[in-house]
């Protein structure tokens, strides 16, 4: 082997090493850094059930389906990423907007810092672990949370459908038979899927709710028996619920949308529920940088959190008056007391407003803003999280369980030991 | 002269019953308490632990409503959750709803899965402009109900008297009155909408702006309205410093809308209750031979009357033990697989005035293997023949021990 074979054969060597080394980073537990925006690749995906919600500390618990038997699964607890995203009915939502019951589907990395997470930090092989008739990966410790939606909201960022293919309606309990393709291709993107519906089963069509006897009686579905639906295009709320006839997993449908402008309608009610709610809120944001000026000026860059309405990013504007207010990794305000989130703002002007090109992550919007202010408060530090009003948002008080409060707030308050989750091991 | 001392002498006897109305009360366990005696109150609701029946309520009270911690309730095993004019589970309650609440002291405080406190403490005032009421001691539930059920029971209906609209959000005034014109005894109430607010009309859903297009609503401005509607009631923050307002979520303009919704509702429970069973307490165990055992027993009320009917004499049925939470106890193997079995004997129908709680319906079950957990006022859940047999997702069955039944109140958020 001469000089250039050995230093091709090195090369080779390290190429494959490379590769292997990325091969298997792809399927590594990934833990985000701190003050940066992981991108979804690297996440871990899943799906399940949401079973419960502490929604003012931004977290729940939820069934995974671990390809075992769902029923004896237990709840596993999750919290969402300052700039975790929750989408529902194909809109920016809340945690308190999405149904107990509905099932989700998730991207989720290891905790960025463990010592102050919120929910309880697992070893992190767990995901590989069988966890006895409830199945494998059903408790990760990939636990925090960069995206949380419902069916229908994955459907619509991966440009999917549903298609049905099947009814039988039986007085013992129907089932409806799907398959999900992609929007502009025949493929199926997996095998085809045996749903359970109802009486209570919301079936949209245009602006109308229709029920399952209004389907029955217009003859678009049988009375009784089977009938073959002939690849009929809808979008599917997802849930679960106990399934009869020892059949160990299988999912609910509660709504069905027939047709383009049912689910317009849908997508745009929970878009403005969700704008009001950052109307009242403000915008989550990530400190980027503070230069500090004299007696308490300083100018603080920040980035603003992904996932929002455009309109909502649109009010920021190079010139206008705004407020920013320290905020927890839960995105709670820091309140100091009952003297509200707005009297304890640093107040400035926004003397910079830009959109960076080389956004990667769906956590930042991409969008950063500098905001010049005569005093600013602690809490504004590069790394920390901090909520911004633009002026022209409405001035409202949150609720006590959503702000934190000064001299009586203790760390344990700040992130609740994992015994607030019932243990039922 | 005359008139007025009688007048008088009438207060005077009326106050001292008024005052013993408000009386705290404690549910005495093994009977139904009477809804006369329950206090009152309203209150958006916040946090949900529907596995184990309970959750908290940001209360109304005299104050800063915002500045309220929420307040946890246990809903009693018999207590009733309605919504949209049916039976419901805590589970279907979206949270920011506003409930009405009927609520007495624990019946047994050793036992109560949220915390217990002062007696008193519904007169107290909260400091911190929070005022008084907010966190009564009676958080044991025994009808916790949303406005469109509240109302339907009550006989009531929404007269929408004036819209102030700019866009598609905006206010509305109006009172509860009865269904006939009679005058209310209700104040006026100011409430909020928006752009997500639903409007329902007959199989429609609309919304502000729709209505505002096909011209039932003006696009601006502040004007009279002449409406009678059924309306949904949660709370968010107010703008313009004002302490409380609720938020109109729904509004339902015609009777059809109001019957479809009240029908979807009823369905979902009418499934719920299939798979985890009619809810009763045991009245009586005449115990035979060789674990041999007649069991009297009393459901609790507030279900679809279908599935009272499912319950036949002469029907196979089975019966499980349940804590006052409704959790089966049977572990992992399913309440079909632990329960007692055998023929129902009898069905009657109590005479007589029924209590709200109880369906007035008594079964006699016989059975040739009694189980631990069917004693005299405790509580069971019964299958009649009939319902489908899934078996129960984790937290919905206990497996070990008492405080597996009754996590300590630290479940609750501290925030004060």
């Amino acid at each position: 082997m001469n000089e250039l074979q050995r230093k091709k054969f090195f090369l080779t060597v390290g190429l494959i090493s490379l590769l292997c080394t990325l091969t298997v980073a792809a399927g590594e537990p990934f833990r985000p850094m701190e003050g940066e925006f992981p991108s979804l690749e690297q996440a871990h995906s899943y799906r399940g059930e949401l079973v419960f919600v502490d929604h003012a500390n931004r977290r729940g618990s939820i069934r995974i389906d671990g390809g075992g038997r769902f029923r004896f699964t237990i709840p596993s607890p999750f919290a969402m990423l300052p700039y975790g995203i929750v989408r529902y009915r194909g809109a920016p939502a809340d945690l308190r907007d999405i149904p107990l019951g509905t099932l989700l589907y998730v991207k989720a990395f290891l905790p960025p810092d463990p010592h102050v997470s919120s929910v309880p930090v697992l070893p992190v092989d767990n995901r590989l672990k069988k966890l006895g008739y409830a199945g494998t990966g059903v408790a990760p410790a990939e636990n925090h949370v960069l995206l949380l939606e419902d069916d229908l909201s994955h459907n619509l960022r991966l440009g999917l459908k549903w298609e049905l293919t099947e009814i039988n309606v039986t007085a013992k309990g129907s089932t409806l038979t799907a398959t999900r393709r992609t929007v502009n291709g025949s493929d199926a993107v997996d095998g085809s899927e045996t749903f359970s519906f109802d009486a209570a089963t919301r079936i949209w069509r245009g602006r109308e709710l229709l029920e399952l006897t209004d389907m029955i009686r217009n003859q678009t579905w049988p009375a009784s028996g089977q009938k073959v639906l002939d690849r009929q295009e809808v979008h599917l709320g997802i849930s679960w619920k106990p399934t009869p006839g020892a059949i160990f997993t299988r999912f609910h449908i509660v709504d069905i949308w027939l047709d383009g402008i049912s689910l317009t309608r849908a997508t745009r009610r929970q878009s403005e529920k969700h704008k009001d709610f950052i109307h009242g809120r403000w915008m989550p944001a990530k400190v980027d940088a503070v230069e500090y000026g004299k007696f308490g000026n300083a100018k603080v860059t920040a980035t603003l959190f992904g996932g929002m309405d455009e309109s909502l990013y649109a009010d920021f504007k190079n010139g206008s008056g705004a407020m920013m207010a320290a905020s927890e990794n839960t995105l709670k305000h820091w309140a100091s007391g009952t003297a509200g989130t707005a009297q304890m703002a640093s107040k400035g002007v926004l003397t910079m407003v830009q959109r960076k090109k080389d956004n990667t992550s769906i956590g930042s919007s991409g969008i950063q803003v500098t905001l010049e202010t005569d005093l600013v408060t602690e809490g504004f530090r590069p790394g920390r999280i901090v909520r911004i009003r633009p002026n022209n948002w409405p001035l409202v008080e949150v609720p006590r369980d959503e702000y934190l409060h000064d001299g009586r707030n203790t760390i344990n308050d700040r992130f609740p030991t994992p015994d607030i989750f019932p243990k039922y091991r | 002269m005359n008139g007025t001392t009688n007048f008088l002498t009438a207060v005077l006897l009326l106050l001292p019953s008024i005052s013993f109305a408000d009386e705290p009360f404690r549910p005495v366990p093994g009977v139904f308490a009477p809804m006369e005696k329950a206090h009152t109150y309203r209150g958006e609701l916040v946090f949900v632990d529907h596995a184990n029946r309970r959750g908290s309520i940001r209360v109304e009270g005299s104050g800063m409503f915002f500045r309220n911690s929420p307040h946890p309730f246990a809903m009693l095993p018999y207590g009733m959750i309605r919504r949209h004019g049916a039976p419901s589970d805590l589970r279907d309650i979206p949270l920011g709803t506003v409930m009405h609440v009927k609520a007495f002291l624990p019946p047994d405080p050793r036992t109560s899965p949220v915390p217990v406190l002062a007696v008193d403490n519904k007169s107290k005032d909260a400091n911190h402009n929070r005022g008084t009421g907010i966190f009564p001691a009676e958080n044991h539930l025994l009808l916790l109900e949303d406005e469109p059920s509240y109302c339907l029971r009550s006989g009531l209906v929404w007269n929408l008297k004036s819209l102030e609209i700019e866009g598609s959000q905006g206010k509305i005034t109006g009172v509860r009155s009865a269904k006939q014109q009679m005058p209310s005894s209700t104040p006026e109430e100011t409430m909020t909408f928006d752009a997500a607010t639903r409007i329902w009309r007959g199989r429609e859903l609309l919304s502000v702006a729709e209505l505002v297009d096909e011209g039932t609503w003006p696009s601006s401005g502040k004007h009279r309205l002449e409406l009678r509607v059924l309306i949904g009631i949660s709370w968010k923050p107010t703008p313009n410093g004002i302490f409380t307002r609720f938020h109109i979520s729904d509004i339902w303009l015609d009777g059809i809308a109001i019957r479809r919704a009240t029908k979807s509702q009823t369905a979902i429970h009418k499934e719920f209750i299939r798979s985890r069973w009619m809810p009763a307490w045991i009245d009586k165990v005449e115990y035979g031979k060789f674990g041999t055992a007649t069991v009297t027993a009393t459901l609790f009320g507030g279900m679809d009357a279908s599935l009272y009917a499912d319950f036949k004499k002469g029907a196979s049925a089975r019966m499980n033990s349940v804590t006052d939470t409704l959790k089966h106890n049977h572990g992992a193997y399913g309440p079909s697989h632990m329960a007692c079995r055998g023929p129902i004997l009898d069905v009657r129908k109590v005479t007589g005035a029924v209590p709200l709680g109880s369906s007035g319906i008594q079964i006699q079950l016989k059975t040739d293997l009694i189980t631990e957990g069917v004693r005299p006022g405790r509580i069971v859940r019964i299958w009649p023949g009939n319902w489908p047999t899934p078996n129960l997702p984790r937290e919905e069955y206990i497996k070990k021990g008492l405080l597996e039944r009754y996590p300590t109140p630290e479940i609750f958020p501290q925030f004060e």
